[in-house]
This record gives structure tokens, C-alpha cells and sequence, in this order.
């Protein structure tokens, strides 16, 4: 891993701080990405042992709790008195450590119970906070921590002085499972070299050899850690300047399901007699997380009578210590013309992510217009680089594919496994992007107010590589790691004026970017006290690069309303309608990339060259689309002690496709009920209900055309893309949501109990014009027009009951049951066997049944 | 167009909602026409203690023996009115005429209020001012002059309120915020959507008491605040595959600044791409073969607040993959139950993570033989 000099003096300058500060209004944690919120699985909240109500209330002026002014109820203050610490001090301090024990039970290890949460049977921090006060000087120092297990722990101080300096300081682990059902047939999981077990032969073990591995193979959990570390230090530098500083670095460690792709498998499944199968293969194997990267933020702002300015320094440095990961086949991979390959394909080989850097700056100035008005300006200049070393592009030895007659297909290795075959030997990768954006807001009367915003963003990709091998004066590549080429006569991945003159590959990369000009105005009028109307109009010029279409516009306008005027609701009511249309769509705009735009290019057998695919195509991010949305969002306080609050939602997506994505939607539904009569007493009862849809449409190609005349026809419709091979897909889906919370102190027992419960059922239909639309025809007859529906189900009940054994220590007993249910078809069979021919799978799925518990017993002790 | 019944909906909707509007308006009050933006107050008298002693009510309500009897609570009269000397007093349209009283004679009534409020790390600073030179503010720093509301507590706007039902309306509340609070975080907030809403920062914050561990929160955490409106997106962080929101690892304003950013969905940084970046780093590349619709929004194929699909994809793969491809030979031919592994017709495109399984370095490829992601 390569250092960073530069995280290096900013931590030196922020462990030198003493320097003397004032003033500093606020934090600038809402500017910055990530790490606002310290918890985990045991306290979501991260500090719930404090929160406990005050039986006094409020105030002694009105019964009950005030709302916001939108009409939800604020919660009972907390009983968080400070003691002083020694005698006759100014420094006040409170505490409290939780600590106990909880044990996981049932099925602890089902995925969806331990996602985020590395639950171990033993002891357990709850909660370890502190903080102490200095009411004189207005010094502060807090600290929060908690703690599962050595992979889910959280440790978190805050020191400083209020308007002059805060320093802040953490450490955290946090887990994330993957799979808790995981076969993987290979040695060296974690690392970066898969190896066969004794018992397969690389590139030519049996099929059967292969299930007995599989079968042998222990369960593993895939699942990686992030530990993340930083420091801030923000203050104020002179009058009304005020900076900061902060370093993050986080170290992601673990294992994630990966591929590992020998050319397909399904053309050729069929019982060949052989023991060994043949043709293709297909891995999942699982790859290292090994990665490194540090995070730095600088920002000064300052904030003036008029002029508020703000400066933003964003660096980041990713690092991967695996840079590759190469895996060993078991499977023989055989051509089709049925002679004998001139070696096996034995290592199969992916590049990793790269290390990249990441430097932004921005630049914002406002300032402060008669009218209670206001002009902002902002610039910013962003760039991400990186120039790691290139693998060769294979890593075999020998000779691979095969010799026949005219089809003299060998891969010498030798002239592409080092780094002298590539036409330079690192990446040399950059985007550079720029960002303006300039708003002017008016309120010339107490009701009407005003606003235009103009903003342009352009990412401008500097990448340029050409896949051309100098030893062999070929373009293109070895694509699968020679699978491929070893398979099927002319596709090994390289283009040359020879034997691969007809040879359709891409040869260089593509530097996608776009260009985004958006022009927004917006209006909003207050009619009387109550009720507020705003209409915004959007205008959206994008100018995408190297896509299907070089221009893009969208029109949006936008009509809210916000009344305070029904009663005692606030309601917010929203509609938008968007039309997205712009120039011609080219179904293929990426011929100069691709070997067909070379000279010496001949189509095999003496055809053009297929068309790229068909005219009717239109991609979702590039379609003219019509867009619906409308929201209702309702606070109702009721009575004094309770409030309703509900959402009513809908979206609707029409995209103009024959093929392609055609249609979304989305209606949805949430209500709550909060209950707080007391500070002793609280409940809520929540229901939410979605639906939504996704409809598209594909057509197959007549596979019989790809080799003969009519090849090169785009049109749907055409010999190619026929209209008996034309399909579709409805996928829907249905989400229940409901909670029920309800919290009573009893006075020697305070009783808390919650109930979560979520439920999708999902089901994908699909047509067909006619048996063409299918891989395999034959299978028609069988089929219903729909997939097994695919369901996710998670209900989990939580009662905890506290009480006190003397005034300063406490006990909480608490309890956790979680139940769930599962199926996704992707996974059907594959708690039979997870191995198919020439496929190896890894991940059984997650459980298709779990009943998980957990118990615990806190002690709480009031330091 | 089959959204077209909403549409019709959603405008009978809007029309009748604008005639409610029109007809409240008709009864409008004619005080907010005339209403300033609030400023500093400048207090139109010089009122001494003795004035402030005289105007406060005929009894304080034990505040007094309350806060003797409270070890860690300071007497009041043992410590600068309004120590925080930076603070200034804003103008409460409402009470032109209204002068500061120090925060001695609001304790006097509100002695619990203050008791709350010492907790939260707002009124701490207050309390905890440097110089301890300034005008007698401290709870008039946000409540503006407090002298029209000590003489007729219950007169309606005669102090600046921050809560539902208030007279005070929400750009002043915001103001007042912002006359301390603006730049730096708030910097866009105007003009940002939850300012269009008429969202007052008393929405999402309580400085009158701690109730959250950070952030002077109205709610018990980040999460909490934002669901208040926003449930149907928290509902989403219940699905199958999710930020880890519900299990208290990450906060709603982990990428998105509530207070107005330079995009629609308040995100952090410039693009979606960048606010996804920060966490995911290894995605950022760039890679030598770019995946053209990741590289332009990782939105087209995630829903970062929840998916019931496999690493929060929108749709089921292959499917999600078929809205764009359709190339001769393998990428356009419907998948259907028989290519099951249960089915006679196991085929790789479907099972398991379909397309996945081959193109893996779907994000984009460093690989020099990895235009199509398969290394």
C-alpha cells in the first residue's frame, strides 16, 4: 500500500492543535459523508440506556409535551443530571455503563438475522457513556461506546469548548454478512489463489469428482468487517473563520461471492457421454475484501453579515492489497468441432479493483440580497486517477484451443502472459469533472418569494487504452482466459487481418461521460398564514457521451402545497409530471471501438457483420420517458397526547420501448400512531403497504440468421430480431410493512415491548409470441407464464423489562425472537446440489426458514 | 397513458386544495403582511433590573427554592444573565416593541424549561458563554425580547415560538435559527426543498432538551427525525437487502445534508455517484472498460434505500440486465422456469446471480481482457 504524505500532515497538524480558538457556531458532520450515527444491533439508537423519561415532564406551566411545528409530538425529556465532580468544582460529569451478557440461540446463523449484526454468545458492553461539563468555561468532554463483539463495537469521544474548538475521535467495527451458507469447493478462500482440492484435477476432473467436492465442502459464512477509524478537529482560526480537519481511514476485510466465467455452459448441456462433460464452465467462486482507504476533509468557512463562504477540500485514497484473483477450473473445457484441445484451460483470472485517488475542491459563495435575498455561487473541480500495473492479459502457460484443418486456433501463451503483450503497461485512468452551479433567491414580499437555479456538471473521461498486443501485431484481447477461443472456432477475443480478420471484438476502452445543464425556477406564494404554493420548473440538458444518444432533454414542473389551515394537520401535497425526449437514438454508437471499424475487418464468411443489436432498443437511462409523481404527507395531532401521520405515494414511469424497459409504477401507503400520555407511558402502532411494477421487453434473435444472409438487419421485425421472438416480462411486487412499540413504567418496572414485521411477495410473469423467444423451444409446453413467486418475510418481537435494585444500579432482562422466511427462485435446487454439469455454484442462498432468539441481561450501573 | 387517472387525481386534488387556499386566505390575517424579516432587536427602552423585577409575575412558581434545592443547578442569580455575549437578540415581528429581560426573570417561570434545556448542548453553550459581557439574552437569543410575554404570558406571538400552533411564522423561526446557524452546513438552505415545504428547524431539532445523543435532535435518533415524514423510505430499509439503518449503523444524513445541498435529493456531494463513492470507494475507479449506465448513476440499477432483491438491484437479474441488452446470441433470450437448476433446462444466465456469475467486474474491469467484465 502506498502512504499518504499528505494524511500524514494533516493528522500531525490536528494532534498539534493548542492553538487558540473561539467561536465556533456549529459542526460541519452534515457536510461530510458518513459516520453520523454510533450503534448497532443491541441499541440501534446508540445511547437508548439514557432515554429514560423524567417523570416531572417538561414544564410546569402546560401539561404534556409540545410539537413541532409541523404537529408531531416531542418525546418526554430524560432524567440526565450531572454530579459534580470534587468539591467546589466548575466541571459537572454524568455516566452510566451497561454491561451483561446475551446469548444467540435457534438459528443464530441464519443470513438475515446476523446481516448487520455479528451477535456472539458472552458479554456485551450495552452502553458505556460519560461526559463531563464545565459550566464556566464551557468545556466538554463525551464519550460513547458499545460493544458485541471484536467485529461490532463502536467507540466515539467528543471533547472541546463550546464556541471555540471540538475535537472528535472514534473507532468502529461493523460487520456485514454475506452469506451465511456458503459451499466453496476451493483452498484459500480469503486470499487471492483459489486452488482445486485433492481429488480435482485442474482442467480435467469428472463431473461427479466435482459434486463430491461440492458436497464435501464445509459451510463457510462470507461476510467482511469495516473498521473505521478518524479525527476531526473544527474551530474557529480567526474572527469568523472557522475550519476543519478531519482523516478517516477504514479497513474493509473479508470475502464476497464472485464469478468465475469458462464460457457458458447451457448451448452444450447435454449428457455427452463423457464423465468429464464438455464445452464451457461456469464458477461463483469468492474473492477477497482487502482494502484500505483514507478519507480527508479540510473546509474553511466564514460566515459574514453578507457573504457566507465556504471552501471544501475532499481527499481519498483507496488502496486494494489484492489486486487479482485467480482461480483454478476443474471442469475440462472442450471445443466443438470435437478435436482435442491443444492444452487445458486450467486458471482463470480476474483483475481487482484498482488503487485510485480521489481529490475534490469546492468553492461556495453566497451572499445576502435586499429582498431577503440571496446569491450563491458554487464551483467545484473533482478528479479521480489511478495508474495501477496491468496483468498480461492471461495468465496461463503453453499453448491453448485447438488446430483443425483451416482452423488453426492455438493461443501461444507465452506472447500473452507478460506485460510486453499489452500496448502499455498501466491503466494511465481519469475522470476529471467540473461542477457550477449559481442561484439567485427573492422574497420581495412577505408571500411571495422566488428563485432560479442554474447548475452544470460535466465529467469528462480521460481514459484511453487500445487493446493491442505489440508481440503479435493483434488487436483485442483473450477473453475468458482463453476459454472461449478454446471452445468455438474464431472467438478467442482477437482481431487481426488474418485468421481473426472476421473476428468482432472490442479493441479499445470507451470514455464515457456526459455533460448536465440544468435550469431550474421556482415560485412560491403564501396565501394567507396557512397555506403556502410553490410550482418549480425544471429544465434538464444532458449531453451524454459515446451513448445511444447525444442529446437529452427533460421538462419537470412541480406544484406543492403545504397548509397548516385543516385544522391542527400539516399536510404536504406534492405532484410532478416529467417528459424526457431528445435527439436521435443510435442504436450502435460504439462501432469505432469495436474491430469492425478496423481496416482488414471482413465479415465471416463473406457477410457484413451482424447488426449490434436491434433498432428497437431503447436503453432506460437514454428513452424518452413520461414521468408521474404525486405525494401526500399528513401530520394529524390528535387530541393532546397522540398524533396520526400518513403517506400517500405514487410513481408512474412510461418509457417509450418496444424493446426495453416500458413501464414502472409504484403506489404506496404508510400510516402511524404515536401515543405518549405520560412520560411513563408511550406506544405506536405503524402500517405501510407498496406496490409496485416493472414491465419490459425483449425479443430474442433467430440464432440461425447470425451465421447467414440478413445477419447485418437491425430492424425488430427483421430476419434477425423477428416478431415471433419477441417477449415480456411483468415483474410485480407487494411490500406490507407493520410495528407496534409500547413502553409502561410501572414504577418499580418499566415494560417495553415492540413488534416489527415486513413482508414482500414478488411475482414475475412473462409471455412469450412463440416458442423462438426461448433457449430451449421444446420447454414450452411446460410453462405457465410465470415464475415461482419469490417472498421475503421477517418478523421480530423484542420485550425488555427494567427495573432498579438501588438508585444508581439498574437490570434489564430483554429478549429478541426473529422469525423469517425466504425464497428467491435463483437459488431452487440448489439445496440439492449446487453443481450442474460444468457449473459449480457457492451460495446455497439464505434460509429459506429461521427461528432465532436472543436473551440478554444488562446491568446498569449510574457512575 | 395508464398514470393518467392519477394524474387526474392528483390535479382535482390540487384544485380542490387551492380553493380551500383561496378561501383561507380570504380570511387572513392582516398582521402578516406587514410582518419584517426579524433582525437584531434593539431594545427600545433601557430596562433595568429593577423594571425587569417589577414586570415579572407575582410569583415565580418555587423556581427559586427548586433550584436551591437542586445541587446541580447554579442559582440564578450567581451567574451573568446572558453569557453567551455573541448571540444576538432577534426582532420578533409580532412584538416591535418588546425588550430583552434577561434570562434571570424567564427562569423565574420556566425553571423546569431550564432545567431541561441545561442538558442540551445548545442552551449549554449559552450557559457557558466566554465573556459573560453581553445583553441580558440567553433564552431571548432565540425567543427574541422577552417583555411584551412577561406581562401577558398568554398573549399569542408576544415571544417568538418555535412550536405547533405558534404565531410566529416559520421563515422568522428559521431566521432566528439562522442567525447564528447560516453557512457552512445551511449554506443552500434556501431554496431547498425542505425549506420550500415549510419545514422549521424546530421540525427535526429540540434545543430545548437533550433527547438524542447528538445532534439536537426532536426524536431520539437521525432515523427517527427523518421518518417522521419520510416512513415509506424507512420501510424500504426493512427489505431484504439494506443499508444497515435499521441496525443503527448508519444515519439518513450519512448522505444526505437535510439542510440543502447542490442536488434535488440533498446528497452530500456533486453527483449520486460521489455521495456512493465515499463508502465504496473501490467503485470510484476509474476502470480501463467502463460499464456505461454505473458509470453515469449507480441508481440505474440500485435502490440504495432497499431492495427485495439481492445487493439492493431494482429488479431480478437477468431481467435488470435485459432492459438494455438484447445482442445477438446469448443476452435476449427469455428466461423462464425449465432453466432452473430445478428445471431440465439448467442455464447459467439465470441461476444463482445470472449474468453476474460471468460478468462479475460488472462495476467496471481494470483488466486489459475486461471489455466485457469478465475478468
Amino acid at each position: 500500500m502506498r502512504t499518504h504524505p499528505m494524511s500524514r500532515a494533516i493528522l500531525l497538524a490536528l494532534l498539534a492543535g493548542g492553538a487558540p480558538l473561539a467561536h465556533a457556531g456549529d459542526g460541519s458532520d452534515t457536510m461530510r459523508v458518513g459516520d453520523m450515527q454510533y450503534g448497532n444491533g443491541l441499541d440501534p439508537r446508540g445511547g437508548s440506556p439514557l432515554m429514560t423519561p423524567d417523570a416531572e415532564g417538561m414544564s410546569w406551566l402546560h401539561p404534556g409535551m409540545l410539537r413541532t411545528p409541523s404537529g408531531a409530538l416531542y418525546p418526554y425529556p430524560y432524567t440526565l443530571a450531572g454530579k459534580p465532580v470534587g468539591q467546589g468544582g466548575d466541571w459537572t460529569y454524568w455516566g452510566l455503563l451497561q454491561l451483561g451478557y446475551i446469548h444467540p440461540g435457534g438459528d443464530r446463523n441464519a443470513e438475515f438475522f446476523r446481516q448487520y449484526t455479528d451477535w456472539k454468545n458472552g458479554a456485551a458492553l450495552g452502553l458505556f457513556a460519560m461526559g463531563f461539563d464545565n459550566r464556566r468555561t464551557g468545556q466538554y468532554v463525551e464519550f460513547r461506546g458499545s460493544r458485541i463483539s471484536g467485529d461490532d463495537q463502536y467507540y466515539r469521544l467528543r471533547a472541546g469548548r463550546y464556541g471555540h474548538y471540538r475535537l472528535e475521535a472514534f473507532y468502529r467495527d461493523m460487520p456485514h454478512t454475506v452469506s451465511t451458507n456458503a459451499f466453496p469447493i476451493w483452498d484459500g478462500i480469503g486470499g487471492s489463489n483459489l486452488t482445486l482440492p485433492a481429488g480435482l484435477t485442474p482442467g480435467g476432473s469428472t463431473i461427479a469428482a466435482v459434486q463430491q467436492a461440492s458436497a464435501a465442502a464445509p459451510r463457510r459464512t462470507l461476510g467482511l468487517t469495516r473498521t473505521r477509524t478518524g479525527v476531526s478537529l473544527e474551530g474557529e482560526l480567526y474572527r469568523d473563520w472557522v475550519g476543519f480537519a478531519s482523516i478517516t481511514n477504514e479497513r474493509r476485510d473479508g470475502t464476497r461471492l464472485w464469478g468465475g466465467p469458462m464460457f457458458f455452459d447451457y448451448p452444450f448441456f447435454t449428457d455427452t457421454g463423457s464423465p468429464y462433460g464438455g464445452d464451457g464452465g461456469i464458477m461463483e467462486t469468492v474473492r477477497p475484501i482487502d482494502f484500505s482507504t483514507t478519507d480527508v476533509d479540510l473546509g474553511l468557512r466564514r460566515v459574514g453579515k453578507l457573504w457566507h463562504f465556504n471552501a471544501l477540500y475532499t481527499g481519498s485514497f483507496f488502496r486494494d492489497r489484492k489486486s487479482y484473483l485467480d482461480y483454478q477450473n476443474p471442469f475440462l473445457i472442450t471445443n466443438v468441432i470435437g478435436v482435442p484441445n491443444a492444452g487445458p484451460v486450467v486458471d482463470g483470472e480476474y483483475s481487482l479493483e484498482p488503487d485510485n485517488d480521489y481529490h475534490n475542491l469546492r468553492l461556495e459563495l453566497s451572499r445576502e440580497l435586499k429582498w431577503r435575498g440571496e446569491l450563491s455561487l458554487a464551483a467545484a473541480y473533482g478528479t479521480m486517477r489511478q495508474n495501477d500495473a496491468l496483468l498480461p492479459p492471461v495468465n496461463c502457460t503453453g499453448t491453448l484451443g485447438f488446430a483443425a484443418g483451416p482452423l488453426q486456433q492455438l493461443i501461444p501463451c507465452d506472447l500473452w502472459n507478460t506485460p510486453a503483450a499489452l500496448s502499455r503497461t498501466h491503466s494511465g485512468a481519469r475522470i476529471d469533472t467540473r461542477l457550477f452551479d449559481a442561484k439567485v433567491t427573492y422574497h420581495p414580499r412577505r408571500n411571495f418569494c422566488w428563485h432560479a437555479d442554474l447548475r452544470y456538471y460535466d465529467e469528462d473521461n480521460k481514459t484511453r487504452y487500445l487493446a493491442y498486443n505489440p508481440l503479435t501485431g493483434q488487436y483485442g484481447y483473450i477473453s475468458e482466459n482463453g476459454a472461449q477461443g478454446s471452445v468455438v472456432p474464431g472467438e478467442t477475443g482477437i482481431f487481426d487481418n488474418g485468421y481473426y480478420a472476421g473476428s468482432i471484438v472490442q479493441i479499445a476502452s470507451i470514455p464515457f461521460g456526459y455533460q448536465d445543464t440544468v435550469l431550474e425556477l421556482g415560485a412560491e406564494w403564501n396565501v394567507g398564514r396557512s397555506d403556502s404554493l410553490s410550482l418549480v420548473y425544471t429544465f434538464d440538458h444532458d449531453r451524454p457521451r459515446h451513448r445511444e444518444r447525444t442529446r437529452l432533454d427533460e421538462q419537470r414542473i412541480k406544484l406543492s402545497w403545504v397548509s397548516r389551515s385543516l385544522g391542527d394537520a400539516t399536510l404536504r401535497a406534492s405532484f410532478e409530471y416529467g417528459d424526457r425526449g431528445g435527439g436521435r437514438y443510435d442504436y450502435d454508437p460504439y462501432a469505432a471501438y469495436y474491430s469492425t471499424s478496423m481496416p482488414g475487418f471482413v465479415g465471416a464468411g463473406g457477410l457484413p457483420p451482424p447488426a449490434f443489436t436491434v433498432d428497437a432498443m431503447r436503453k432506460y437511462d437514454m428513452s424518452d420517458r413520461k414521468e408521474t409523481k404525486a405525494r401526500v404527507i399528513l401530520i394529524y395531532p390528535l387530541g393532546d397526547s397522540s398524533t396520526v401521520s400518513a403517506t400517500f405515494y405514487g410513481n408512474r414511469d412510461h418509457y417509450d420501448a418496444l424493446v426495453g424497459r416500458q413501464d414502472t409504477r409504484s403506489t404506496g401507503f404508510t400510516g402511524e400512531w404515536d401515543w405518549q400520555p405520560g412520560p411513563r407511558t408511550n406506544a405506536s402502532v405503524y402500517l405501510g403497504a407498496e406496490t409496485t411494477r416493472l414491465k419490459l421487453a425483449n425479443v430474442a434473435d433467430d440464432e440461425s440468421v447470425v451465421g447467414a444472409a440478413g445477419r447485418d438487419d437491425p430492424r425488430f421485425g427483421g430476419p434477425l430480431y423477428p416478431l415471433e421472438n419477441y417477449w415480456h416480462d411483468l415483474d410485480r411486487e407487494r411490500d406490507y410493512n407493520a410495528g407496534v412499540t409500547f413502553a409502561h413504567d410501572f414504577g418499580r418496572v418499566r415494560l417495553d415491548l415492540a413488534w416489527n414485521y415486513a413482508q414482500s411477495l414478488s411475482r414475475l410473469n412473462y409471455d412469450l409470441a412463440s416458442p423462438g423467444a426461448l433457449t430451449f423451444p421444446q420447454a414450452a409446453p411446460l410453462l405457465d407464464g410465470r415464475f415461482p413467486d419469490n417472498h421475503y418475510r421477517s418478523s421480530t418481537f423484542d420485550a425488555g423489562l427494567s427495573f432498579p435494585v438501588t438508585a444508581s444500579i439498574g437490570v434489564r432482562l430483554f429478549g429478541r425472537y426473529q422469525s423469517g422466511s425466504f425464497l428467491d427462485w435463483h437459488y431452487l435446487g440448489f439445496d440439492d446440489t449446487l453443481v450442474y454439469d460444468h457449473r459449480v455454484y457457492t451460495d446455497r442462498g439464505p434460509q429459506v426458514h429461521y427461528r432465532a432468539t436472543l436473551v440478554g441481561a444488562m446491568l446498569s450501573i449510574k457512575l | 397513458m395508464r398514470a393518467r387517472p392519477l394524474s387526474f387525481v392528483a390535479v382535482l386534488f390540487i384544485a380542490v386544495g387551492l380553493g380551500g387556499v383561496l378561501w383561507s386566505a380570504a380570511r387572513a390575517q392582516s398582521t402578516s403582511a406587514a410582518t419584517p424579516a426579524p433582525a437584531a432587536s434593539a431594545p427600545s427602552t433601557g430596562l433595568t433590573q429593577a423594571d425587569i423585577a417589577r414586570m415579572l409575575p407575582a410569583t415565580d412558581m418555587g423556581a427559586g427554592a427548586f433550584r436551591t434545592n437542586n445541587p446541580h443547578l447554579q442559582p440564578v442569580g450567581s451567574r451573568p444573565a446572558t453569557p453567551f455575549d455573541a448571540a444576538p437578540i432577534p426582532h420578533n415581528p409580532l412584538a416591535p416593541d418588546a425588550d430583552p429581560v434577561g434570562a434571570r426573570t424567564c427562569v423565574a417561570c420556566h425553571s423546569l424549561e431550564d432545567m431541561r434545556a441545561s442538558h442540551s448542548l445548545h442552551v449549554q453553550s449559552f450557559d457557558a458563554g466566554a465573556a459573560g459581557s453581553g445583553p441580558q439574552a440567553a433564552c431571548e437569543s432565540c425567543h427574541g425580547p422577552g417583555s411584551e410575554h412577561a406581562k401577558d404570558p398568554a398573549q399569542p406571538g408576544a415571544i417568538i415560538a418555535f412550536t405547533h400552533g405558534a404565531r410566529t411564522d416559520v421563515p422568522t423561526q428559521a431566521a432566528v435559527c439562522l442567525g447564528c446557524h447560516a453557512g457552512g452546513a445551511r449554506q443552500h438552505w434556501l431554496g431547498s426543498v425542505h425549506e420550500a415545504r415549510g419545514l422549521s428547524c424546530s421540525d427535526c431539532h429540540n434545543p430545548m432538551a437533550r433527547l438524542s445523543p447528538e445532534g439536537v435532535l426532536a426524536k431520539p435518533s437521525i432515523n427517527e427525525v427523518c421518518a417522521t415524514c419520510h416512513k415509506d423510505i424507512m420501510a424500504k430499509f426493512e427489505r431484504r437487502s439494506h443499508m444497515p439503518l435499521p441496525e443503527g449503523q448508519m444515519a439518513c444524513t450519512d448522505c444526505h445534508n437535510p439542510h440543502g445541498t447542490l442536488t434535488r435529493p440533498l446528497l452530500k456531494t456533486d453527483t449520486v455517484n460521489e455521495t456512493c463513492y465515499a463508502c465504496h470507494a473501490e467503485k470510484r475507479g476509474p476502470f480501463l472498460f467502463e460499464h456505461a449506465p454505473v458509470r453515469e448513476n449507480c441508481l440505474n440499477c440500485h435502490d440504495p434505500h432497499g431492495s427485495n432483491q439481492q445487493t439492493l438491484l431494482v429488479a431480478p437479474v437477468p431481467m435488470l440486465c435485459q432492459q438494455c441488452h438484447t445482442m445477438t446470441r446469448h443476452p435476449n433470450d427469455l428466461q423462464v422456469p425449465t432453466n432452473l437448476g430445478l428445471g431440465p433446462n439448467p442455464d447459467e444466465r439465470l441461476m444463482g446471480r445470472a449474468c453476474l456469475t460471468c460478468h462479475t467486474n460488472i462495476h467496471g474491469s481494470n483488466n486489459p481482457s475486461g471489455s466485457r467484465f469478465h475478468k
